[in-house]
């Protein structure tokens, strides 16, 4: 029966042409942008590597710090009883907030007290990016480090072109080692192969290199860089104790993704009940933690306080942004695809007249639609590709390489089948709901 | 067979009321080739299209082996039609962007018929009536007596047994508008296929076996 129906649509295709260009440009096009959007959204968030395992993880990157002092306010009620004013006065006693200071975390309380608080099974902490200008042959190159401990490497599966990351070991006695991208290699040697044994000089220190990976895809801080240095080579001012603030971030690996929860909680809850050092400055402490999508959101839509609200409402954001960006070309479609089918009236009475149910007809708009779409989606394919390879050379978006993988296909198929079959549903219910005698007289 | 009670069709619309069929009471046995005839306007069709369950009466039951059809819901009304009626029609209704043998193979699609019987169906009709060294062609290539042959291949592929012909020769010059009857008579005499007419030509309805007449929605004769 479908072959029935894919001889015909493929004949009804090629019978109005000047319909099917119009209808197969706004489905490429939109498709294509579609794709576009997703590839991006995969190359950013999606499980590849080094974040294969993003869902297992739990980000705290950033220390609230206030002095809350009390607040009492006077609410005064006046009322008018049997001609005289009268007045009661409320005392509400509160807080409010009289300072407030927020950054990343000093090493030292993510060291001493953030380490073991929750339910994890493992746990990285690592600095915030810092950037290092080397001078080649009269050319100003700047790359960018990070410092992290060994467990970063076990968290975040970077793909090793060669050599190996450095161990706790390493880390331990302060060796003066790197690993560093292939991207980073063929800026600085001019070559990205045969790096692991080169020495680099950067800050005055000169460092070996013992592993060379393949940059992450996404632009995000925590991954990005061009270099990683155990954490004991930064600047020694930043690993004093006692300081809370202060140019490390953490994150958190637990087994299974459902333990997340528990332990944004806990991170909360230590927050909530650490004895302020120097109370008369701070005396309210907020830790967060958040999911990758979260913390992704977290940088689209801020809540302070509220991660899980920059979440939903950059979901929100995204899928109205979605809905209104397909809602057009989905309009048109429609508009195209009623007065297709409606040439088509005597075909659907005859079907019906010889036993064809309303459903039968549905499937076969449908089915049609679909094809029109997967037609369309095909193209669209083949633009993105293209475009996405424009983007890359041009560099568009800085670092951020977008790709396309499995997924990202899955992802077209689908986004294909939904929009073929929104497309065609309102026209072919509409015409399937036509009377027989009605349908052979239109003809 | 086929027992049409009281049946009466009105049209309404906001300001008028058009009494199309007037309390038709027929009865067809079981192998008759009846025609129905009458002037343009009569009801011809509305009687056909309802005895094909493709309209409803407004009044009365039309019953087929004694089952009163406006009682099956849509989808057994759709299989009822698919397993037990053919239709054929003046403007023959065939799908030109289908060939010839995937517009005969239509009403099997409907079935649980393998692609490959369904082939064989569809080739055994057309070779019925003449046409099997057309199955490759389309219906644009075609005559309109050929288009009408195609045309009755489908309403016999499912093996119907009973046929509903909308004036198939009414768009035909005589000498294809006998070629079809002579194609209507031989199914109605050797394989018993029960059939109901209609037509303007008087020559046409003469060779069955029984004429109905109708005249502003009542038959009178």
């Amino acid at each position: 029966m479908f072959l029935n129906y894919l001889k015909l649509a493929i004949k009804v295709l090629g019978r109005r042409k000047f319909f099917t260009f119009i209808s197969l440009f706004g489905i490429s096009f939109t498709l294509m942008i579609l794709m576009i959007v997703t590839a991006f959204l995969d190359t950013q968030i999606g499980k590849n590597a080094p974040l294969s395992n993003s869902d297992e993880l739990v980000f705290s990157d950033m220390i609230i710090m206030k002095l809350m002092v009390p607040d009492t306010t006077n609410i005064v009620d006046s009322t008018l009883m049997d001609g005289v004013m009268r007045y009661d006065t409320t005392y509400d006693v509160g807080e409010r907030q009289s300072s407030y200071s927020s950054s990343s975390f000093g090493f030292w309380m993510l060291d001493q007290h953030l380490r073991d608080i929750g339910p994890q099974e493992n746990f990285s902490l690592y600095s915030s990016g810092h950037s290092f200008d080397l001078f080649l042959n009269n050319n100003k190159l700047t790359l960018f480090g990070i410092y992290t401990d060994a467990p970063y490497w076990e968290i975040f599966d970077f793909q090793f072109i060669e050599g190996k990351p450095y161990s706790a070991q390493s880390v331990e006695n302060q060796e003066q080692v790197v690993v560093m991208t292939d991207k980073a290699a063929e800026k600085y040697f001019g070559r990205s192969r045969d790096i692991v044994g080169e020495s680099i000089e950067l800050g005055k220190k000169e460092y070996k290199i013992i592993g060379l990976i393949k940059p992450s895809l996404t632009a995000e801080s925590f991954v990005h860089s061009d270099l990683y240095f155990p954490y004991t080579n930064i600047d020694p001012r930043y690993l004093e104790d006692g300081k809370m603030q202060g140019g490390f971030n953490s994150v958190f690996q637990v087994e299974n993704p459902k333990q997340r929860e528990a332990l944004i909680d806990a991170i909360a809850f230590f927050g909530d009940n650490f004895n302020m050092p120097n109370p008369e400055r701070y005396n309210d402490l907020t830790l967060i933690g958040k999911t990758f999508f979260t913390s992704y959101a977290y940088q689209l839509v801020t809540f302070y306080d509220d991660p899980k609200k920059s979440a939903w409402i950059a979901l929100v954001i995204l899928s109205g942004l979605l809905f209104l960006f397909l809602l057009l070309p989905t309009l048109n479609l429609i508009n195209i695809n009623v007065s297709r089918i409606m040439e088509r009236s005597s075909e659907i009475g005859v079907r019906k007249a010889f036993g064809a149910s309303q459903g039968q007809i549905l499937t076969q708009f449908i089915f049609e639609n679909i094809i029109l779409t997967f037609l369309g989606g095909v193209i669209g394919l083949i633009l993105a590709v293209a475009l996405q390879r424009v983007i890359n050379a041009s560099q568009l978006l800085g670092d951020l390489e977008m790709q396309f993988n499995y997924r990202v296909f899955l992802y077209a198929v689908l986004i294909c089948l939904v929009f073929g079959i929104i497309s065609g549903f309102i026209p072919a219910r509409r015409m399937s709901k036509l009377h027989v005698v009605n349908a052979l007289k239109q003809a | 067979m086929i027992h049409v009670n009281n049946v009466s069709k009105v049209y309404r619309t906001s300001t008028v009321e058009t009494l199309a069929l007037n309390s038709i009471n027929l009865e067809v046995p079981k192998g008759e080739f009846l025609s129905i005839m009458g002037p343009s306007g009569c009801g011809k069709s509305t009687l056909l299209n309802i005895i094909g369950l493709l309209d409803e009466p407004s009044d009365g039951v039309v019953k087929i082996d004694d089952q009163a059809i406006a009682d099956y819901n849509s989808k057994r009304m759709s299989s009822f039609r698919n397993e037990r009626l053919g239709f054929i029609f003046q403007s023959f209704h065939l799908i030109n962007d289908l060939s010839v043998i995937d517009n005969v193979e239509l009403p099997l699609l409907y079935r649980k018929v393998s692609a490959k019987e369904r082939r064989r169906l569809a080739e055994e009709a057309l070779l019925q009536v003449g046409l099997k060294n057309r199955m490759r062609h389309f219906p644009s290539q075609l005559s309109g007596g050929q288009k009408q042959r195609v045309a009755i291949a489908r309403a016999i592929v499912g093996r119907p047994d009973i046929l509903l012909a909308d004036e198939p020769t009414g768009n035909l010059d005589s000498v294809m508008g006998n070629e079809i009857m002579d194609i209507l008579l031989r199914l109605n005499q050797e394989e018993g296929t029960t059939i109901v007419m209609v037509t303007h030509d008087e020559s046409m309805a003469r060779k069955t076996h029984r004429l109905v007449r109708l005249f502003d929605g009542s038959q009178v004769q």
